[in-house]
Parts: C-alpha cells; sequence; structure tokens
C-alpha cells in the first residue's frame, strides 16, 4: 500500500475585501434599543465604539440570513436584501455562490458542511445533469475521510499497455512504458500571463508541495523556479522542441501545442523529444466539434497523454453558436467512446479541463472518461479573484495582492486542494472505489438526467417534445 | 375523513414580532399623516395610534399584496395624497431557495398558524422552483366526479402488510415523522413531534443517539432507530416500540456516516450513547456486521425475537440499485421499506454530497414500486418515500408514483419557523432554537405552541389530501397508491 497521502490544510485567512450575501439596512426609525445585538448570535450587530448610545452599521459579512434581528427589532427598523455586488459576480456558469464557497475552502481547507437539504435546481446542463452513485450494503467497508481504510487518489499518466507479450520462455518482451505518478487527480493549467511574481511563485510552489504539476508556457520559466522542474510542465511549440533543450532535459512531462501537422508528425516530435530525455509528452488540444477524432487519430500515431481544453465555462471552442457547443461532459464521454470503439482507450491519459469550477467536477469529469483534470481559475479564486461572465470574461485580481506573502497564497491554494481532495474521497467512499483510477469511464457508477429521466417518466408518459415542434 | 379527536384546532401564530414580508409599502413624504389608511386597511397594514400626529410605519408583512388592488379599500389608490406604494419586499429574495420557495416556507408558516391552507392565491406553495421531480408533475383531475362527502374519505394507512401475526398497526394520515436525534434538535423540538404523533395517532422517530427519558409517555408513537454506530440500542428501548427503524443511510449524505463532534458530546448525550463524554463518536458507513442480504435478514430477525410485535422498518438511500435492496429486504422480513432521496434533509452533511450522490427520491419511488410489483412483494410491503417531501402536493404525487405514505422533516422545522437557513451545526446550533441544544437558544419556545403549530400543520396537509381525493372521486388514499396514470409532467405530453 502507498504511503497516505495526505494535505495539510491550515487556516488562512486573506484579509482583503470580498463580496458578501447579504445586505442589511438600519431604517431610520431604529430607536437603538440594542435589541438586535442581543438577538444577533452571529455579532452583526454592535453598538458603535466612539458612541455606544448608537447601532453601528451591521456587520453583514458574518451575516448567515437567521432573520432574527428583523423579525425581532421592535420597530421593524431593519431590511434585508441580496447584495448587488455579490449578485453580479461571475454569470450562468459561474455562480455567485460557487465564490463564496471557493473562498471558504482556500481559508479553511474543510469540506463546506451545511445544515438542511439541498438548495439549488433539480437537474442542470453539463456536470449538474448527473447524479453519483453509492453502494447501500454489498461492498467493501469504509469510514469516510476520518476512515481506516486507504482510498488512494492517485493517477498515472502515460500510456499503459493493452496486454503483455512474452517470449517461449515465459521472458516478458513488452517495453513497459514509462509512467508519471501524481497523487491527486488534478493538475495546474496556464495561468493568465499578467499574474504578479508573488501570485505566479505561490502556484508552483503550491504544485510542489501538493506533489502535481503545473503547466507554463516554456518562456516564461524564470530560472530561480528551474529548481522546481520536475513539477512544472513547460509548454511549448512543437517547432521549438530544439531551442528548449534545456528545459526538456530535466522536466518529466513537456507539453506541446496541437497543430494539424502533428497529425502526422507527431512521431517525429515524440522521438526528438525522448532523444533528449524520457520526458512524456502532453499534447494540448482544443475542445473543437471533431476533437474525439483528431484524439484518436493522435493516439493511433503514439500520442501518450491528451489534454483537452474547453473554454472557461466548459463549452466547446470555436463553435458557432452557443445552442450547437457541447459541454465538458459530453465532450470527455465522446472522447472516452471513441477511444474505446478504436480500441486504444488504455493507450492515452486523458486530461480535461476548461470549466472545472468546484470539487464534484473532477470525479464527474473522471466518470465521464477522463484520467485526470486541470485546474485555473479556481486556483485564483482561492486568492480572492473574482469573475464575471457578462458582458464578456474579466477577471478581477484583488488589489494589493501583490504584497501578500508569497506563502500565505500558497497555503490558500493548498487548502482549496485539500478540502477538494476530501471531497473527492467522500464521494469516492460513497461509490464504494477505493482507486481514483476505478472512476475512469465508470459511467454505470452514475446516473445521468436524460437517461433516467426518460427511463422513468417517458416510459410514463410520452415522449419529450423538442422546442421546436 | 373525521380527523383523530385529539386534533384540536387552535390559532397559534408566530413567535416572533415580525413576520417575513412579502411586500413592502412604502410611505412617502408627501403623507399628510390624514389617517385615511390606517381606516380602510381591514388588515391592519397602517396603524394611526390616538393621540399620535403621525401614522406609524406600515406592517409590511399583513398586507396581501397587489391582489388587494381590486378592493375598494386598496390603500395606494385611497390615499389622497398617493402617498403610498406597493412592491414586492427585497427581502423576501433572501428567503428559500429552488426547492423550498419563499411561498412555500411563508404557506407551511400560515398552515402551522391556522391549521388550513392559505386562503391567500398569491402564494405559489404547491409546486417548488426546482424544475423537475414533483415541481413539474401535475394532478390531472378527471371532470365531473361524483362528490364523495370528506368525512367518508379515508386518509389510513396500514404499516403491516405482512399479514404475519404481528401487530396490525394503522395510522390516521399517510405520514409520519422522520429521525432526528437527541443532541441534534432542541428538547422541545423532540417533544413536540413525538406529542403530535400521538394527537396524530401517527409515529415520530428518535434517530441515532438513544431514547430518552422524556419520550417514554410517547412510546406507542414512537419509532426508534438501530443505525450503524448502534449508539443507545438497547434491548428494553426495542421491546418499549411498535415499529423498529434500521437505518442503512440517510439520503443527504449517503454512504458517508455520521461524525458527532467530541464538543457536542456533552453528559446527557454521552450517558444517552453509552459513550465516553467528549469524545468524537462516529457513526461508520456501512452495518460493519451487514454484507449480504443473509446479514441483513440476521439482524432484522434479532430484532423480530427481542420484541415480538413490533414491525421493521429498513430505511435506505437511493442509489442505482435500490430496487435490489428493496427486495432484499423484502426476503430479509422488513415489513416498512423507507427509501430516503437525494435531496433530502439533515443537521449537517457534505454539501458536495447532498447535490450529487444518488438520485432524487421521484425516480426512486417509481423503480422500488415497480420491481416489488414484479417480484411479486409489492402487496407485503409498505412503501415509504421520504427526502425531499416538501407539501401535501408533493405526498399525494409521492403516492400516485407509488409509494403508501412519506416520512416528513423539513415540514415539520419549517412549521416551527424554520427558515431554512442551514446553519444548524455550526457555534450554537440553530438561532431560531429549533435545531439547538444550547440553554439560552432552546428556550426560545415551549413544547405547547410547537405541538399545536405541527397538529395544525398535519391538519392542513390533510385537508389538502382529502381535497386532491374527492377531485379523483375516491374514497381512502389507498386507492392513489402507483397511479401514475393520473399525473402528467409537463416536459412530456398526454400519457402513451
Amino acid at each position: 500500500m502507498p504511503k497516505k497521502y495526505h494535505i495539510n490544510s491550515k487556516v488562512t485567512p486573506l484579509n482583503l475585501d470580498y463580496v458578501f450575501k447579504f445586505n442589511i439596512e438600519r431604517g431610520e426609525n431604529c430607536i437603538n434599543c440594542g435589541k438586535c445585538t442581543k438577538v444577533c448570535i452571529y455579532e452583526a450587530h454592535k453598538r458603535r465604539k466612539d458612541d455606544p448610545r448608537k447601532m453601528a452599521d451591521p456587520n453583514t459579512v458574518v451575516c448567515r440570513n437567521c432573520f432574527r434581528c428583523i423579525q425581532e427589532c421592535p420597530r421593524g427598523a431593519l431590511e434585508k436584501s441580496l447584495d448587488k455586488d455579490f449578485l453580479n459576480i461571475g454569470g450562468s456558469y459561474w455562480k455567485s455562490d460557487i465564490f463564496i464557497t471557493l473562498w471558504k475552502q482556500a481559508e479553511d481547507g474543510k469540506v463546506p458542511v451545511t445544515g438542511a437539504g439541498y438548495r439549488g435546481p433539480f437537474t442542470g446542463s453539463g456536470f449538474d445533469g448527473m447524479w453519483t452513485d453509492m453502494s447501500e450494503i454489498v461492498r467493501p467497508t469504509r469510514d469516510g475521510i476520518h476512515g481506516r481504510e486507504y482510498i488512494n487518489t492517485s493517477v498515472e499518466l502515460g500510456r499503459k499497455l493493452n496486454h503483455l507479450t512474452f517470449d517461449e520462455k515465459g521472458k516478458l518482451l513488452s517495453k513497459v512504458h514509462d509512467t508519471v505518478d501524481i497523487p491527486i487527480p488534478i493538475i495546474f493549467d496556464l495561468p493568465p500571463d499578467n499574474l504578479s511574481p508573488n501570485v505566479k511563485a505561490a502556484l508552483v510552489k503550491a504544485a510542489v508541495e501538493l506533489n502535481t504539476c503545473i503547466v507554463l508556457p516554456a518562456g516564461d520559466i524564470a530560472s530561480d523556479r528551474k529548481k522546481y522542474i520536475k513539477n512544472i510542465i513547460p509548454l511549448i511549440s512543437h517547432k521549438e522542441i530544439d531551442k528548449h533543450q534545456g528545459l526538456i532535459k530535466n522536466t518529466r512531462i513537456v507539453a506541446i501545442e496541437y497543430a494539424d501537422e502533428l497529425l502526422s508528425n507527431f512521431p517525429a516530435a515524440k522521438d526528438k523529444i525522448k532523444k533528449i530525455s524520457n520526458a512524456l509528452t502532453i499534447i494540448r488540444i482544443p475542445a473543437t466539434k471533431s476533437v474525439e477524432t483528431i484524439v484518436s487519430k493522435l493516439t493511433q500515431n503514439g500520442a501518450e497523454i491528451i489534454h483537452i481544453v474547453a473554454d472557461y465555462r466548459g463549452r466547446e471552442v470555436n463553435g458557432s453558436t452557443d445552442y450547437n457547443r457541447r459541454l465538458l461532459k459530453d465532450i470527455i464521454r465522446a472522447v472516452h467512446l471513441k477511444l474505446i470503439d478504436d480500441r486504444i482507450r488504455d493507450e492515452v491519459t486523458i486530461i480535461a479541463s476548461g470549466g472545472i469550477a468546484m470539487a464534484e467536477h473532477v470525479p464527474k469529469a473522471m466518470i465521464c472518461g477522463a484520467d485526470l483534470t486541470a485546474v485555473d481559475l479556481p486556483l485564483l479564486i482561492a486568492l480572492g479573484a473574482r469573475l464575471y461572465e457578462e458582458p464578456e470574461k474579466l477577471l478581477i485580481i484583488p488589489e494589493g495582492l501583490e504584497k501578500i506573502p508569497v506563502r500565505t497564497l500558497t497555503q490558500r491554494i493548498i487548502n482549496l486542494m485539500g478540502a477538494w481532495h476530501s471531497q473527492l474521497l467522500e464521494v469516492m467512499g460513497a461509490m464504494g472505489i477505493r482507486e481514483a483510477r476505478r472512476l475512469r469511464g465508470e459511467s454505470g457508477r452514475a446516473i445521468f438526467f436524460e437517461e433516467i429521466d426518460n427511463d422513468t417518466f417517458g416510459k410514463l408518459f410520452k415522449k419529450r417534445e423538442t422546442v421546436n415542434v | 375523513m373525521k380527523p383523530p379527536s385529539a386534533v384540536k384546532i387552535k390559532k397559534m401564530p408566530s413567535r416572533f414580532k415580525h413576520q417575513v414580508a412579502k411586500y413592502k409599502v412604502t410611505r412617502s413624504n408627501t403623507c399628510i399623516n390624514c389617517g385615511t389608511c390606517a381606516k380602510s386597511c381591514p388588515y391592519g397594514v397602517h396603524e394611526r395610534v390616538e393621540g399620535h400626529n403621525r401614522v406609524r410605519p406600515p406592517i409590511n408583512y399583513k398586507c396581501i399584496g397587489f391582489e388587494c388592488q381590486n378592493n375598494d379599500f386598496y390603500c395606494v389608490a385611497k390615499c389622497p395624497r398617493k402617498a403610498l406604494s406597493l412592491s414586492l419586499n427585497p427581502m423576501y429574495e433572501t428567503l428559500g431557495d429552488y426547492r423550498w420557495t419563499a411561498d412555500m416556507i411563508t404557506a407551511t408558516w400560515i398552515m402551522a398558524e391556522t391549521g388550513y391552507p392559505p386562503e391567500r392565491k398569491d402564494l405559489e406553495y404547491n409546486i417548488g422552483n426546482s424544475g423537475g421531480g414533483f415541481d413539474k408533475l401535475r394532478f390531472k383531475f378527471p371532470p365531473g366526479r361524483p362528490k364523495i362527502d370528506k368525512l367518508e374519505i379515508s386518509t389510513e394507512i396500514t404499516l403491516n402488510r405482512r399479514n404475519d401475526g404481528r401487530a396490525n398497526i394503522v395510522i390516521s394520515t399517510p405520514v409520519y415523522g422522520g429521525g432526528m436525534s437527541f443532541g441534534s434538535v432542541s428538547l422541545p423540538t423532540m417533544l413536540s413531534k413525538a406529542r403530535n404523533a400521538t394527537i396524530w395517532n401517527t409515529f415520530t422517530c428518535t434517530g441515532e443517539g438513544g431514547y430518552p427519558e422524556m419520550l417514554q409517555p410517547y412510546d406507542h408513537n414512537v419509532i426508534t432507530q438501530v443505525a450503524t454506530g448502534l449508539f443507545g440500542v438497547r434491548e428494553e428501548t426495542i421491546q418499549r416500540v411498535r415499529i423498529v427503524e434500521f437505518k442503512y443511510a440517510q439520503g443527504a449524505k449517503p454512504g458517508l456516516g455520521g461524525h458527532l463532534l467530541g464538543e457536542k458530546n456533552t453528559e446527557s448525550v454521552a450517558r444517552m450513547r453509552e459513550a465516553v463524554q467528549g469524545t468524537s463518536l462516529f457513526s461508520p458507513f456501512p452495518f460493519h456486521s451487514v454484507y449480504s442480504i443473509e446479514d441483513h435478514k440476521k439482524h432484522i430477525d434479532w430484532i423480530k425475537e427481542i420484541n415480538p410485535q413490533a414491525l421493521v422498518s429498513v430505511k435506505v438511500s437511493t442509489p442505482n440499485d435500490v430496487d435490489m435492496v428493496a427486495v432484499g429486504s423484502y426476503y430479509a422480513g422488513a415489513h416498512i421499506i423507507h427509501i430516503d432521496g437525494g435531496y433530502g434533509g439533515t443537521g449537517a452533511a457534505p454539501d458536495i454530497a447532498k447535490k450529487n450522490i444518488a438520485m432524487p427520491i421521484e425516480y426512486a419511488i417509481i423503480k422500488v414500486h415497480n420491481f416489488l410489483k414484479e417480484e411479486g412483494a409489492r402487496e407485503a410491503m409498505t412503501l415509504i418515500a421520504s427526502g425531499g417531501i416538501r407539501t401535501a402536493h408533493d405526498l399525494a404525487k409521492a403516492i400516485c408514483l407509488g409509494a403508501d405514505g412519506a416520512v416528513i422533516g423539513t415540514a415539520e422545522l419549517v412549521s416551527l419557523e424554520c427558515v431554512r437557513c442551514g446553519n444548524c451545526e455550526s457555534g450554537r446550533g440553530c438561532a431560531r432554537g429549533i435545531a439547538s441544544t444550547d440553554s439560552e437558544l432552546s428556550a426560545l419556545f415551549g413544547e405547547e405552541w410547537a405541538t399545536q403549530r405541527l397538529v395544525n400543520m398535519y391538519h392542513a396537509w390533510n385537508v389538502q389530501l382529502v381535497e386532491i381525493l374527492q377531485k379523483f372521486g375516491m374514497r381512502s388514499v389507498r386507492e392513489l397508491v402507483g397511479r401514475t396514470d393520473l399525473l402528467e409532467h409537463i416536459d412530456y405530453s398526454a400519457p402513451r
């Protein structure tokens, strides 16, 4: 059994201006009686320090929406509403609530736990349209994240053999390919290039401490980062292999940008890399309409690892209109099934990224057929960043972030990944799966909305009518 | 339906000075304090105290909203200076969510206050806003059914359908209260649940964590739970009750077990659970002694041996193979199969589990009902659904899909003025005193108030259920079981 993987979380607040969900306003008819200070158990209401005869402005950051001050104010002087800044943040994919929960996880590194049942929509598009299965009785025992039994979340990157061949004397003939093991099915994806040095350093350090990898543009790997090269995946153009020999020599994995000519000359590019070192090669490819065909061709041409990149909302790229763009869930399923049809699924490792926004997206992407995922935006949201989808994608890095020590930023990223790792264990534990590798393509252990709704209500009622009819 | 004689409806208003208002009445500074509004509004939104110069600020929650426009006493129209305006209250958006909408919570409060469904027409309280499952199902009421006298319509169901010589338990309304353990809810909450169960001739459940002595007067209407940690399970508690429930999993956190933090394991909790005070207590998952249906049967036999009259209920969550589990429980000798859907309530569960693990109850009911039928076991089992049954309409829909009855938890707590803020477990617990053992918070309301609120809410649900049965021309809720032909789904057209 491998050594138990543990992520050391540590409470790490970041005293920047957060958006909060609720807004409480004190009306002019307040008589400063102080009833609210007595009924609020979260201390949102206090008297003014400089003038205790008067009430201070409500501290809405701590408000948990219990309504007691509202309902018990003798004058009905308090009003509560959803904060406008809160509502504006994110968009249709990156919902406002995602930010609150990611910030919290980055602060305490814990699995978000609340009371009362689920509050959201019954189902949704993409990953929201599936549930993971659990097993009631007949299966191995486990005790969750506090468990005695070890749930292994590590995954292998690289080619696997379809079968082994032996000679007449029983000696192994097959050459077993090199692989790289990482302890969580998550790598860090390419950060935007306008980040301050401390943020960039924190991303690399967190990847090192978690023992995973980060994809960085080859040109942007400062010389003082070279000591972390084992955890860095330099991204290069296939034409620049010679230029980056120095990097390739020391790293474990190299990523090259997809270009159409790779369909034919990938073996040559790979050979060139193999001559420099044993590094594995990732082909980074946008999730276009024909991505599954390209992935299959590349695999047949010897690709070891393919990284499929959807847009930041997990949608197909270069699609014509929003309606026809597939979502990451369906893109991964299509790629996975195509590779199975072509009987080459195990010959390639699939990394999925784009729109991985919450912990649940990691096991769900794997169930759909990815070997692992790559995250980008949540790592920055962990540092207090905000994202706006409308009118166009806008990432706001909090003011003053460049002055925060690298250690603080690193710890917050580690905390977030710690919380995600624990949540992955929860999902796997409920499924009774002890190896993250076994999650890949286990679509029989998921419940897909379209399928179950048709199987249940479709059988009872007539077939679903399409919108156009 | 004539409710059990102990059921007495009595108005039981909110325990707070103000209620959460749907509307907002604004008085501008053109008001001349003439008092016309105070004289005309029959609901008491406007008040002008004798001897005061000024009219008081409007009491928003008393306002009935835009439907008032048609009344000749509509304050906005009556005001001679046009100083009044009516709008939706921004505060209302902070109440409720997709599943439990603000209207649904408000209506449940009204039911708990009055004992009847709201008379107001502006609340959409029978369906939520989740966009799936119950919220997309509608009843297809046939025209021109002979009107059966409501008093002749029965809502009773039998819980023992095995004909095995054990007690033939009949409950008066096809709903009972879900398990909430000692420690997870306050004493008044737990006791009022039990008292209501006795008054309504139905049941409540102890949850895991022992059988508090205060519940003994209500033994006849208490289900005791045997969960994976076996906390507080003694021969004597098994012998005391008429139904024993095996809890395999909970819909909100299927496959995850429970964890009582050390600081919550106080002296009294530890005594009840027969554990060491201050240590963290884990309810593991699953039963470490159950790896097969045969093991499961062994446990059921053990209960049956200790209490020769007791019925055995098996509570499971809703995985893909829930139908197999249900049939297994039939073969193991259970009387009740209780399936708890993924969107069910909890005192604390990981958000990732609540949203993502296991299927919603709507699918599971049909799955289990049909599979039990195919296996020839449906007639011998009582199928109880829970986890997302929010309203009387959800209850009736669940029965149409194939359940015999339902277990509710959140609806009971909302009756006690839960706002579903979700902070049941953090710090001192529930700020509203429902799910807290904090000495100050758990004294926020008394047992009498809470019991009457529950009795009222159960009554309102029963009134709605009887109305539905009457519209279908049915004399008993038993006739409704499995009648999917009486439903339609708004995503699909007419039945095949």
